[in-house]
């Protein structure tokens, strides 16, 4: 039996797809779709560098969870030390866990004038009202996840941070509410393991989780409107 | 003109409202799972604190910081709050205070926002690093931003005369 | 019952009507934008060594399904380019520069990076936030804890998230009592244009004084206001 070019392999399977979807012309439609010239500006730019930076994270994410442990209990917590591990002893610990923390900084940064972008254009107008609102839980999530990761290393100034953020959370009134939102996010009466596992939950699947769907209704609603026209 | 509600109308309205019922109550009692259950070996108790002066030498006019044991993990309990403390809420360290020969037990978590409060030598007042907020020695504000005045530990003398006994919880983990 | 007796006359009586003919109509799938030429497209069809990697590029998009009818498929072509290469060609050179950017300040601006004890209670320390929270962190000592903390955070945000509406009907209100034509976008808009640069400027500033620390403060309504 003569062997396949791979050519002919590659044929055969788009072929195969193509007989029970329209795979190809999914392909084409997709890639040869007409962009107005407008949008060649560098200010629309920005949302494409927030979505690669976010990339960046769930895939430094992924790495870093190989090593992070979420266990705050004792001093210095297993949590504080497999931070470190990463970053002094684990091979190329120190750019993965860089990548994630400088990426993270400049998403935040990115997702601003991505989003002063969009309001100074006008484009959260009809019809793209829905996609601006999208925009501003996205924003919000990625604050979340900035709060949430900021805990995970569990160091001094993480620790008093999160104190403080939660101690204001927890002032709602009336003082039983507060309290209740208090015991609820710190997973007991103080900042301790709990509230590191809460928070590590939250940073890792609920919120990753959330803002994919989110980024993937943005899209959606880009692709239904098309690029909105210039100033 | 109000639509008159038909059986039908009646009906369905009924029966959504009983199915969301069914499914709230059959889900509610799940909530409790995200209430924090008490780690084993939390417990109340008297916490045992040496410091290096027995309090009945201390010196009027001076405060001396104790902290919370690490080997237990343990954490003291304020008997009193006001603004930002709260009676039963924790501290991880106080001050054994000295004023006009009376010895008092304060939380060391200010009351603007609960930062440490470090005692200051020559003013005689314990101060607050992070926002600024002063407090005499009998626990009363001095300059705000801080309101309402240090909380109270609850304390005992113990057997030995440079030990005592603090309100507290071993945290258990 | 059979077909006749469906025939009466009367109130409500039923007209047999002769069997429909259903049209066929042959879809192609979508009435929107319109593909590219045969002659015009990259010679990478389903047999070409590096279709698989123009199907990855794809991937994306086709996930995102028809893209309807746009703004775009009614421009002279000349106004116009396909999405692949002459849209997409910056984005891998954009993420290579932020990922060497990024590797770069991760390899040489390692202060950031490194961490301070292992979190003990008992430590003292000032808190203090991460510096994208600054602003929010200087803005609580301006007031109220409470009104500033719950209160006036989550209007702000309430009004980002309805900004649209509130444009789109306050705005044309506005703009006739102002005896303006239309009420443009904010970029070109003199009221929203302004509240938006005055709301950056009023977090940068914030965020300046925070960073300037403890020791700097200024007068402000109830006494002096230090950074953080």
């Amino acid at each position: 039996m003569a062997i396949p070019h791979p050519r002919d392999i590659q044929v055969a399977v788009v072929d195969w797809l193509d007989e029970r979807y329209p795979f190809s012309k999914a392909v084409d439609e997709a890639l040869y779709q007409r962009v107005p010239n407008f949008a060649n500006a560098f200010y629309y730019c920005f949302g494409g560098m927030v979505f690669i930076l976010i990339v960046f994270q769930l895939l430094t994410g992924v790495l870093l969870a190989l090593y992070y442990v979420p266990d705050a209990g004792g001093n210095p917590a297993p949590a504080y030390t497999s931070v470190q591990f990463i970053q002094n002893t684990v091979y190329l610990g120190w750019l993965i866990r860089g990548v994630h923390f400088w990426s993270a900084n400049l998403l935040i940064v990115m997702v601003l004038i991505h989003m002063a972008r969009v309001y100074w254009t006008g484009s959260y107008r009809a019809p793209r009202e829905l996609n601006w609102m999208v925009g501003v839980l996205m924003l919000l999530i990625i604050l979340a996840l900035s709060l949430t990761g900021y805990l995970l290393p569990w160091d001094t100034k993480a620790y008093f941070a999160t104190e403080v953020t939660i101690k204001i959370a927890g002032s709602a009134p009336p003082q039983q509410l507060g309290a209740f939102i208090k015991e609820i996010l710190q997973g007991g009466p103080v900042v301790g393991p709990p509230t590191l596992q809460r928070f590590f939950t939250l940073h890792v699947f609920v919120l990753p989780a959330l803002i994919v769907l989110l980024m993937y209704v943005h899209f959606r609603f880009i692709r239904a409107h098309g690029i909105s026209e210039p100033l | 003109m109000p639509k008159r509600v038909t059986r039908r109308t009646f009906l369905g309205w009924w029966l959504a409202s009983l199915l969301t019922a069914t499914v709230v109550t059959g889900l509610a009692p799940i909530l409790v799972y995200f209430w924090p259950a008490p780690p084993k070996g939390q417990k109340k108790g008297l916490i045992t604190v040496s410091m290096q002066t027995p309090v009945d030498q201390l010196e009027d006019g001076t405060a001396t910081q104790i902290l919370a044991p690490t080997q237990p993990n343990s954490a003291f309990v304020m008997a009193d709050g006001g603004g930002d403390n709260a009676p039963g809420e924790l501290a991880f360290g106080g001050f054994v205070v000295k004023n006009q020969g009376k010895v008092t037990v304060f939380a060391q978590n200010c009351s603007h926002l609960g930062c440490s409060v470090a005692f200051n030598k020559d003013a005689k007042t314990l101060d607050c690093p992070c926002h600024g907020s002063r407090f005499r020695l009998d626990g009363s504000v001095l300059h705000g931003p801080a309101s309402s005045p240090l909380s109270h530990l609850s304390w005992k003398q113990a057997a030995k005369p440079n030990e005592i006994e603090v309100d507290g919880l071993v945290l258990g983990f | 019952m059979s077909d006749k007796d469906l025939t009466k006359e009367g109130p409500g009586a039923t007209v047999a009507t002769p069997p429909r003919e259903i049209e066929i109509v042959e879809s192609d799938g979508h009435g929107g934008h319109t593909l590219e030429p045969e002659w015009k497209r990259l010679p990478i069809g389903p047999d070409h060594i590096l279709y698989p990697v123009v199907v990855g590029l794809a991937l994306f998009p086709i996930l995102m399904g028809d893209a309807g009818h746009h703004l775009a498929d009614d421009m002279p072509d000349d106004e116009t380019h396909p999405f692949f290469p002459d849209h997409f060609w910056p984005y891998p050179i954009i993420a290579v520069v932020m990922l060497i950017a990024v590797g770069l300040l991760s390899a040489f601006v390692q202060k950031n990076l490194q961490l301070e004890a292992s979190a003990d209670p008992r430590a003292v320390t000032i808190p203090r936030p991460d510096w994208y929270f600054l602003f929010l962190f200087q803005f609580l000592k301006l007031g109220p804890e409470l009104i500033m903390s719950l209160v006036i955070p989550p209007i702000v945000v309430g009004a980002l998230l309805l900004f649209p509406f509130i444009d789109a009907i306050a705005g044309p209100r506005i703009a006739r009592r102002l005896g303006w034509k239309r009420w443009p976008v904010p970029g070109r808009n003199i009221i929203t244009g302004t509240i938006f640069v005055a709301g950056l400027a009023f977090i940068a500033f914030l965020t300046l004084w925070a960073l300037a620390g403890p020791n700097f403060c200024l007068p402000y309504l109830t006494g002096k206001v230090c950074g953080a």
